[in-house]
């Protein structure tokens, strides 16, 4: 029994021992994973317990000139449910559907779907959001979001652009810019459970977003409504598609106004414009039609449509002649109403011919034999070089996207027609843009400029972080050249074809055009008017075009006067003050004086009165023959042709 | 033995099991509360819920512990004086009946049928299945410890308990192998001549083998192990090996887990030692290894200071049992070996098992009081 039972206690050691030893291999294999492994499993294990939620970043502003906010914020909140915290779904889903009228069933899809989370409505009104959450529903979250917001709902829409649901810029200066807008969102880390549950007091990981830096722009709100209202003014008169005013200042290439009429609301942009609503109320679209319709809404015409400029082009053939040198202000032409050129002829726009006339009258008259005659001295391939030092081959590089460039023959396809007609601005296109910064260069002395709304950028705090800054190309055209074309342009709108653009007190130079848009003989024409003022020195150039008039539609009797207006306005604005000559104060009754007393007066007598004075209307007001009040004061100075109300009893 | 001396002779009682045992279980009963909370919350509404059943059978087995400690183990081979049979023999036949009523009836878990309902009671008929081998086996060499010499002894033994692996390996192939290691270790232990068990050794390598790989649901098992990163079934076990490896040197504190956050479905079943892990880290770990292996030390030392062979075996048997349960369990959820179903003893989760345990262990106590020693 003893000698068996020893036996017995050694093979039990030995299975001790074993045993000992498969613990021992468990416990290196413990420790191979819980110290060498440790940290690339625990990440991985973290990954897996980390829920992120993003803290969506401040989109920068966009400011104007003078320092007002286009494009602001406005906080808005984002709605959503968790699935696994909801406790009474049917609450839930009722609550929310009432308050964010949402359908029942939509809002049931998304509460019963099995998500981590899922977002039932974002860009919520703040006021609803409360709303919301003052119902205190388990499993419903508010996230506090911003939304863009344009406080002048539709200026410059097509020049700013507009934001998607992620606050990405979807077209205009939004999207230029999108990289320095947009910010960089901040996320919180926290842990949730296998369900997707946050856990309450796990520590949170919060990395806080960085707010988008700031655009300040040379956009100028004043002077964009200027222009605005004197293009939707004549778009109604002439019935016109659309109206466009480019206001630039013609030394640096900063652009005051983009005017495209009718524009769109910006807070909106999904909507149609009025003038859409009008045209397809009742129709219904496929939603392809709409994107279309939509695209055609937000496109910006200035830079990515390209159209003959027609006469105003003339400039640009004038300065490539006066620059090679192969006109004088004094040669004569001679103009019968057309020109023979090779087999056919290229009829001038007034069908008897201008005669007999010098260079400077053939500017003046816009007559096309004349520049033809030019063209022709200059040639084909000189003028072609011109064109490129004056940048018409190449897009103006305006810091908007979808810029389009000119469409031109190539220049081995271009014979004595092409030239002929080129001359006065026909067989090619080029964007209004490409036209606006060529006018600058030959008006500016001779420096290219680069058309551009940005002018700097800073962070939230306000500190500057990049000025920006534009290529410039000097001498395009000699000072002379710039000086010689200042002085005809002025003499255009003095006594030529653009003297509707004319403005007491004021030098302004400019040059009208008549397009007639293709296919020819439709009909459609667009007129337009290159203007820039003042004419010794200029500090703002304008080009306004108006898409089919219906009616007249030469720019000299259509464009030329609505370019007048907004010069009148932005001029003054600019500080450029009136200087009348003594003819003009006699032409135009300019000057002032002094209100006379009517109070006491009869009706009668003061009548007799006012017709020794300047006013301009007289308002009666009240039943009566006695005036008891007036306004003006009497005593006060005032402008000749001011209005008058007298206060009848 | 002359009576004479007995009375100088003390019957000996092995408290230091005794506490271990008890160590062992409220850990247990604190793992689960860790592991079990957030879950019972979540479906029950009652964190506490795993834990107070748990608590109940513990309290429950506590006393039959110590109740079954205090019967003299030759009790079970003796013959009833009525009946003429002896208790052993009812086990075993128990045991034959109700795993086959387990086979036919009862209620499945996890795609293997291996539990019987009654009531609120759910229970599974191979725990006692193993206490049964224990004993039976040792009752069957003791009987006649020299036939084990060769060959024909270790298979005659075989052959007995061979209806009870069979049933059993059919749904629960990890506890057939836990039946199979007390029977043969038994057997090794008691045996003169080793040479035949290395023999057998092998077969059972390649009968293993074969059953491993020819029934699907464990084939799926191979792969999983061995490309646990990507393999669809890996995922409980890489979740363990997350919840083990973040845990590192010392653990994230207890109550921490963020795995048992239903990251790992029922932590505080099989892979509950991941959690002990991941809370505790390496130092909690060992520690746990450090307190079974002092367990099975005490087990062994009752095995070669026993009365006699048949409690030298039982000692030997339930050795056996409790040692190959952890190792299994331990290496599962270090993805050591292939993922297979075996608790972590006193600890994982399941009252049925902790009372059969704790009976189990009274009988060990027991035999561990028969053992006497001079003052």
């Amino acid at each position: 029994m003893t000698k068996h039972k020893s036996i017995h206690r050694k093979t039990l050691f030995f299975i001790v021992l074993m045993i000992i030893a498969a613990i021992l291999g468990l416990i290196v294999r413990l420790m191979y994973l819980m110290i060498f492994h440790s940290e690339q499993y625990a990440k991985r294990a973290k990954d897996l317990h980390e829920r992120e939620r993003s803290i969506k970043a401040e989109r920068g502003m966009i400011y104007d000139r003078t320092g007002l906010v286009i494009a602001d914020n406005k906080p808005v909140c984002t709605i959503s449910v968790i699935h696994n915290q909801i406790k009474d779904k049917e609450l839930v889903i009722s609550s929310l559907s009432e308050i964010l009228q949402l359908s029942e069933e939509t809002v049931r899809k998304r509460v019963e779907k099995y998500s981590s989370i899922e977002r039932i409505k974002s860009n919520v009104d703040k006021e609803t959001a409360d709303q919301i959450r003052n119902l205190g529903l388990d499993g419903v979250m508010v996230d506090e979001d911003y939304k863009r917001y344009y406080p002048y709902d539709d200026l410059a829409s097509r020049v700013l652009g507009f934001t998607g649901s992620d606050n990405q810029g979807i077209i205009g200066l939004e999207v230029e810019y999108d990289s320095y807008l947009s910010g960089i969102n901040g996320k919180i880390l926290t842990l949730a459970t296998a369900h997707g549950i946050e856990i309450d007091n796990a520590a949170e990981n919060r990395v806080e977003p960085i707010p988008g830096n700031s655009l300040y722009t040379s956009l100028d709100v004043t002077m964009q409504m200027y222009a605005e209202q004197a293009a939707k003014k004549v778009m109604e008169k002439k019935q016109a598609q659309r109206v466009s005013i480019i206001l630039m200042n013609p030394q640096n290439g900063e652009i005051y106004a983009m005017v495209n009429v009718p524009e769109f609301n910006l807070n909106s942009p999904y909507e149609f414009n009025e003038v859409l609503r009008e045209k397809y109320d009742n129709i219904t679209l496929t939603s392809e039609e709409k994107n279309t319709i939509l695209n055609t809404m937000w496109r910006n015409p200035c830079i990515s449509d390209t159209y003959e400029p027609g006469s105003t082009f003339k400039v640009v053939t004038a300065a490539a002649a006066l620059e090679e040198k192969v006109v004088s202000l004094t040669d004569r032409f001679f103009c019968p109403g057309y020109k023979k050129v090779e087999d056919r002829n290229i009829r001038c726009h007034k069908a008897g011919g201008h005669g007999s006339e010098s260079f400077v009258d053939g500017i003046k008259n816009s007559c096309n034999p004349v520049f033809m005659e030019v063209g022709a001295r200059v040639g084909a391939e000189r003028m072609y070089d011109y064109y490129k030092t004056f940048g018409l081959r190449e897009k103006t590089g305006v810091d908007l996207p979808g810029e389009a460039n000119s469409i031109m023959h190539k220049l081995e396809n271009v014979e004595a027609v092409e030239l002929a007609t080129m001359s006065f601005g026909q067989s090619f296109q080029i964007t209004p843009l490409q036209l606006l910064r060529t006018a600058s260069a030959i008006i500016n002395g001779g420096t290219l400029v680069t058309p551009h709304f940005g002018v700097e950028i800073k962070n939230a705090e306000g500190t500057t972080i990049k000025t920006l800054t534009y290529e410039t190309k000097s001498q395009a055209v000699s000072k002379e050249t710039s000086e010689t074309m200042k002085m005809l342009l002025e003499a255009v709108v003095a006594d030529g074809s653009g003297k509707k653009a004319y403005l007491p007190g004021f030098r302004i130079g400019g040059k009208t055009a008549t397009s007639e848009k293709l296919p020819r003989r439709s009909g459609k024409y667009i007129s337009s008017f290159l203007g820039f003022a003042p004419a010794q020195d200029p500090k703002v150039i304008a080009l306004l075009m108006i898409d089919e008039p219906v009616g007249i539609y030469y720019g000299g009797t259509v464009a030329a006067p609505v370019v007048a207006e907004v010069l009148e306005n932005v001029l003054p604005y600019l500080g450029i003050e009136p200087a009348y000559s003594e003819q003009e104060i006699l032409t135009y009754e300019i000057g002032s004086f002094e209100i006379p007393d009517f109070i006491g007066k009869s009706k009668r007598e003061a009548e007799e009165i006012i017709s020794a004075y300047y006013f301009d209307e007289i308002y009666y007001i009240g039943e009566g023959d006695t005036v008891m009040e007036q306004f003006p004061l009497s005593g006060e100075m005032v402008n000749k042709n001011s209005d008058l109300i007298l206060y009848l009893e | 033995m002359e009576s004479g001396k007995k009375r100088k002779k003390k019957k000996y009682y092995d408290y230091s099991l005794l506490f271990l045992i008890l160590f062992l279980s409220c850990f247990g009963l604190v793992m689960i509360y860790s592991t079990s909370s957030y879950n019972a919350a979540k479906y029950y509404g009652d964190a506490m819920k795993y834990l107070k059943r748990q608590a109940l059978f513990l309290v429950m087995g506590i006393p039959i512990m110590l109740f079954v400690s205090k019967i003299n183990y030759h009790f079970y081979i003796k013959k009833f004086p009525l009946f003429r049979v002896k208790p052993i023999n009812i086990l075993y036949f128990l045991c034959l009946v109700l795993q086959a009523v387990v086979l036919f009836s009862g209620s499945e878990a996890g795609g293997s049928q291996r539990w019987i309902e009654i009531g609120d009671i759910r229970f599974q008929p191979s725990e006692v299945t193993k206490i049964c081998v224990v004993l039976f086996c040792s009752f069957m060499v003791q009987a006649a410890p020299r036939r084990l010499d060769n060959v024909k002894g270790f298979l005659r033994v075989g052959f007995y308990t061979l209806p009870l692996i069979g049933l059993v390996v059919v749904e629960n192939f990890s506890t057939a192998l836990i039946i199979c290691a007390i029977m043969f270790v038994i057997c090794f232990v008691a045996s003169r001549k080793k040479g035949y068990f290395i023999i057998f050794g092998i077969l059972a390598a390649v009968a293993g083998g074969i059953l491993i790989f020819g029934v699907s649901y464990r084939s799926d098992r191979i792969d999983a192990w061995l490309n646990v990163e990507t393999h669809p079934k890996g995922f409980q076990t890489l979740q363990s090996l997350y919840a083990i490896a973040s845990g590192g040197l010392f653990g994230k504190g207890l109550g921490q887990s963020m795995q048992k956050l239903g990251f790992i479905p029922e932590a505080h079943n099989d892979m509950i030692f991941s959690i002990i892990c991941e809370e505790l880290g390496l130092f909690g770990a060992i520690s746990v290894i450090m307190l079974f292996i002092l367990l099975l030390w005490r087990i062994f030392s009752i095995a070669i200071s026993a009365q006699d062979l048949f409690g030298s075996l039982i000692a030997t048997g339930v050795f056996t049992q409790i040692a190959v349960q952890v190792l299994i369990n331990i290496a599962v959820v270090t993805n050591t070996i292939p993922n297979t179903g075996i608790p972590l003893p006193f600890i994982s989760y399941g009252g049925t098992s902790l009372l059969v345990l704790l009976a189990e262990m009274g009988i060990v106590l027991g035999v561990s009081n028969q053992i006497e020693y001079e003052r």
